[in-house]
């Protein structure tokens, strides 16, 4: 391109690249995003069967918000909420153990990363043998003794939920403490030195120097792991319990599904997905609030 | 790298769009069959074309061999018929519904499909995505078939058997006598009977009924075998469906106060809701437990694993009072049928009826242990003992699985869990009746289009 | 830099050198050993079921295969199903990955370095439909797929994917573009190059690392995903790995050994990787969060 008609693009006020190169990003949101979500809310106005399009008004919304299965799922994700602030303390206990580098540091580094590169069905179909009632879990209790302590945990309806909790938490852990040591990495020398000649022992440094030093990469950790429970949690459930037994396990997502899908309930499903929709938008103001600010300034 | 990145782009993007193009559905051959009539087509009248059939098949979990079984019959049939080529595609349990539902809605997909009989085969039969085996197939030649009123409606049979499953109460003579628990004089007990012995088992140490719940459907099976006995009829159920009665009365969900019962009395193994159903009736071809609800293919490697002199099988008990509690439980299970939408209907029926010829049907016979669903088929074969009295019994008399009469939303959302409920003591009684009551309140809302057949049926 | 960070690794010893006797260090290895021991035994427990017999495991469950045996592994790799899911997943992840890759590319670097009207708008919506849960798309996308006949096959799930992956992939590429120095941006401009052409010898050339963990992000991702594949694909023999292992437990239901090899199967390719790339895998997934 010669540099007059470069020049000449330059100073005109409306230059269509930036559009172009967006062009196909923006086409494929408006297809994947944008188009299912204005359907799905219409849809959920809509009679429950796909095979007559009438319109219902609330009736969907009514069904579900009174169907005890939508709740008890509903309380599922929330109750997986809880093991959010355990995964979070659990990886920086971690982290800052192998941060020390004690001998072996990088081998055990490596162990607890692995579950988390693991595809979750594997995860989740292997921890079905182990907890079965007479699987490895329970053996070992009862072959210390602790027989009482065995339960069948995830075929209990009380404790499905902690169990498949602890599958999770197994999981995400690694990713939290490769998180937190990366993070670690950067933080400068001379903060801890400096405190160290001021006499504090290791937890002030945890305290006042580490801790606020990976504010931001806890907060990170916590927004994603929060919006995991409530959006991520299918595949866990699915390979484990099915939702069992008696709906016990049941999330929002599973609901979706088996409406959606096995029982062809196009409007109840649709109700339940903006429901989800509504209940994730509080982290899609997180979100904004977290990352927002980045997008004001065009330049560091 | 722009470049290495836009021709890794490109090949991905080609090579995904040429292997869609491959992969895509069942292959949309012109139509060039001969159209669908009454009489029986000779094998020799098919097209000289080559054609393609896809099959989707399900029933290796009921009968375990039918698919080593499949493949050899397709081979046959390739010497029979050389230019048809049938692709079979073993359906996973868990997604045999929800995967054909899928080709339904988009009217594309298998040229044979199977579905479990009445309640399933009928909701496609409703969705147009069925085409009634009696319209290619002759009745000379169905006449054979056995129970084939499970897949009647509107004067037109829509699926073909292919075996009988029957559910019997298998159990160990060795840990019977150990107890010095009499196995009874005719077919089955009486419930109080059947009580008796699991007491005396308990004393004994042993675990009188072994099972697995986790999947939900050995709840089901209790259902279908002992919840039911209440009923005259399936009309009779057919009436709760659709609203006519409810649920929650006792007739059709009484019985779950015996079940839970059953389970706090702690004549059922620990672990019923850690194992599948296939995983606790192991338990009892492993000898741990003295009773369980097996299928003649269960049944067959019970006895193949125990030995034929420790193991018995008895009719499951006998508790209600309804006409129903005479019936036997034999069911076709799985029924084939040819799909609406298939470019070869007659091709396809011609395979489903070589799967019944006498040769195919004594290779089944020897395949699986299952007796199939055809009075051609020579019932000499069967000389294991206890597998005579199954076939008896599920030959004998009227045969009504009753979970097959009710709408798979309330077999999946309802049977199932309430079952679950039970077993794992997480739900009453009253609460596994509501449970009953309130879904098919949710399925009628929900379908109403389905209910007005359904009250065809309760007629 | 202070003389006690280790140069290699960049990290550093806090305090004075331990010993490694000391109780506290002692209560540290053993706390590690324990969690180490959990965290990698449902690995060790898969491929010990996997290398024994149906019978051998019935008889015992926790204790060594003696002798091992490969019957499961032969089993499944002639059934042919594994090794054809896994082509899928490779197919669908490849696919989607580089698509998205492209198309990120070109939408991040408008955002990044050119001004126009909605750019704010646009970055915010993609922060926004980040957190999107799949579930709430999957009907509606399969609703308006299925008319188009794009249910079912691959160019449909790997549209899907590609789709979801771009709010991710630009916000991160954006961000990543943003560091790049300005002046070489002016330099090129006064020169009168093209956009593509900054793209092509500027942009890409520099953004090596920022693609690579891109990449290893979304490839994991797009690989382990569940829901969208069980839907989209449904056709045993176009399933994804991931999909396609869900259904072996049904199938194998009383043939444990079998369903631990399938999974052991399922996940060796990724394990394989990530021993021998773990440098990769790590930098990929804390990328998003370090700076």
């Amino acid at each position: 391109m010669s540099a007059m008609t470069s020049a000449l693009r330059r100073r005109r006020h409306f230059d269509v690249t930036p559009y172009l190169l967006v062009a196909p990003a923006v086409a494929l949101i408006l297809l994947i995003y944008v188009y299912p979500i204005v359907r799905v809310v219409i849809d959920s106005f809509l009679s429950p069967t796909a095979e007559r399009g009438t319109t219902v008004g609330l009736a969907n919304y009514t069904f579900v918000l009174n169907d005890p299965v939508f709740w008890k799922s509903a309380q599922n994700n929330a109750f997986l909420l809880i093991g959010v602030p355990i995964m979070t303390i659990l990886a920086l206990v971690i982290a800052v153990i192998l941060f020390d580098q004690i001998r072996g540091w990088r081998i055990y580094r490596t162990l607890v990363f692995t579950p988390y590169i693991l595809a979750v069905p594997v995860i989740g179909v292997t921890f079905v043998y182990l907890y079965s009632y007479n699987g490895i879990v329970n053996e070992m209790l009862r072959a210390v003794g602790a027989g009482g302590l065995a339960k069948d945990w995830l075929g209990n309806p009380t404790l499905v939920m902690p169990s498949i909790l602890s599958v999770i938490v197994y999981r995400e852990l690694g990713f939290g403490v490769m998180l937190f040591l990366a993070r670690m990495a950067s933080i400068r020398e001379e903060l801890y030195e400096a405190a160290m000649i001021d006499g504090a022992g290791w937890w002030a440094r945890l305290r006042y120097i580490t801790v606020p030093q990976l504010r931001t990469v806890i907060t990170f950790f916590v927004v994603i792991e929060l919006i995991t429970m409530l959006s991520w949690v299918f595949a866990y459930v699915y390979s484990m319990t099915g939702g069992g037994p008696a709906f016990a396990s049941s999330v929002l997502e599973l609901y979706i599904w088996k409406y959606a899908f096995a029982y062809r309930a196009i409007g109840i499903a649709s109700a339940v997905a903006v429901l989800l929709l509504v209940a994730t938008s509080v982290f899609i103001v997180v979100q904004l609030l977290v990352r927002g600010d980045e997008s004001d300034t065009g330049e560091e | 790298m722009r470049r290495t990145l836009a021709r890794l782009g490109g090949l991905a993007v080609a090579s995904s769009l040429i292997l869609g193009a491959c992969g895509g559905a069942a292959t949309p051959t012109p139509a060039s069959s001969t159209a669908p009539g009454a009489s029986a087509p000779a094998p020799s009248a098919a097209a000289t074309e080559p054609v393609t059939l896809s099959f989707w098949y399900w029933a290796e979990s009921d009968a375990p061999g039918a698919d080593k079984w499949m493949a050899e019959t397709v081979a046959e049939y390739k010497k029979v018929q050389p230019n048809v080529t049938v692709e079979v595609v073993s359906q996973p349990t868990d997604t045999l519904m929800s995967a054909f539902q899928t080709a339904a809605a988009s009217k594309s997909g298998p040229d044979i499909a199977s579905q479990w009989a009445t309640g399933p085969v009928l909701s496609f039969v409703w969705s147009d995505s069925v085409a009634p085996i009696s319209d290619l197939v002759s009745t000379d030649e169905m006449k054979h078939w056995l129970n084939t009123n499970e897949n009647v409606y509107a004067g037109k049979t829509w699926a073909m058997p292919m075996y009988l499953l029957g559910i019997g109460l298998a159990y160990n003579t060795e840990l019977f006598a150990k107890a010095g628990v009499t196995p009874p004089a005719g077919d089955r007990w009486t419930y109080d009977e059947f009580l008796a012995a699991s007491a005396k088992l308990k004393a004994a140490g042993i675990t009188p009924f072994v099972g697995g719940d986790k999947n939900g459907y050995l709840g089901a099976w209790w259902f279908a075998n002992i919840g039911g006995q209440q009923l005259d009829s399936v009309q009779e159920l057919a009436k709760a469906v659709v609203g006519e009665v409810p649920f929650t009365d006792p007739k059709y969900t009484g019985w779950y106060s015996i079940l839970d019962d059953y389970v706090k009395a702690g004549y059922v193994n620990d672990d019923v809701m850690s194992l599948d159903l296939d995983q606790g009736v192991r338990l009892f071809q492993q000898g741990k437990g003295a009773m369980a609800l097996t299928t003649d293919g269960m049944l067959a490697t019970a006895i193949n694993d125990l030995g034929g002199d420790k193991v018995g099988v008895m009719r499951p008990p006998k508790w209600g009072t309804g006409t129903l509690a005479d019936a036997g439980n034999a069911t076709q299970s799985i029924s084939h049928f040819v799909t609406s939408w298939s470019a070869h209907p007659q091709e396809a029926a011609a395979f489903l009826q070589f799967m019944h010829t006498p040769d195919r049907l004594t290779a089944w016979y020897k395949a699986t242990g299952v007796i199939p669903a055809d009075d051609r088929f020579d019932a000499s074969l069967v000389t294991v003992p206890q597998l005579q009295a199954m076939s008896k019994f599920e030959t004998t008399g009227p045969q009504v699985w009753l979970e097959n009469w009710i709408p798979p939303q309330i077999d999946g959302e309802a049977d199932i869990p309430a079952g679950q409920m039970i077993f794992s003591g997480s739900g009453t009684p009253a609460d596994a009746a509501d449970l009953w009551e309130r879904v098919a309140g949710t399925w009628r809302s929900a379908h109403p289009d389905e209910l007005a057949n359904w009250q065809k049926l309760a007629q | 830099m202070s003389a006690t960070v280790d140069a290699r690794t960049g990290r550093g010893r806090r305090g004075p050198a331990r010993r490694f006797f000391s109780p506290s260090a002692l209560f540290k290895q053993a706390l590690m050993l324990a969690i180490a021991i959990a965290a990698i035994y449902p690995v060790y427990y898969m491929l010990e079921t996997s290398l024994k017999t149906r019978q051998g495991w019935t008889a015992d469950q926790f204790g060594l295969p003696i002798p091992p045996t490969l019957e499961n592994y032969v089993a499944l790799l002639q059934d042919g199903r594994i090794p054809a899911w896994f082509m899928n997943s490779v197919l669908v992840t490849s696919a989607s990955v580089a698509a998205a890759t492209v198309v990120a590319t070109l939408a991040a670097f408008a955002i990044a370095r050119l001004q126009f009207r909605g750019r704010t708008f646009l970055l915010r919506l993609l922060i926004a439909l980040m957190v999107i849960p799949p579930a709430v798309l999957i009907l509606p996308l399969f609703l308006g797929m299925q008319p188009l006949g794009l249910t079912n096959t691959y160019q449909g799930v790997i549209l899907i994917y590609t789709g979801m992956l771009i709010p991710f992939s630009v916000y991160m590429l954006s961000s990543f573009f943003r560091t790049l120095p300005a002046e070489l941006f002016e330099a090129a401009r006064i020169d009168g190059a093209s956009t593509l052409r900054i793209l092509r010898s500027i942009v890409v050339p520099l953004s090596g690392p920022g693609f690579v963990t891109l990449i290893v992000v979304n490839a994991m991702w797009v690989w382990n995903e569940l829901l969208i594949a069980l839907v989209f694909l449904q056709d045993d023999h176009k399933r994804t790995l991931m999909a396609g292992l869900t259904t072996l437990k049904g199938r194998y239901a009383v043939n444990e050994p079998a369903v631990m090899a399938g999974m052991f199967l399922g996940v060796l390719p990724i394990l394989l990787l990530f021993l021998f790339g773990q440098r990769f895998f790590v930098r990929g997934l804390v990328a998003g969060a370090v700076k």
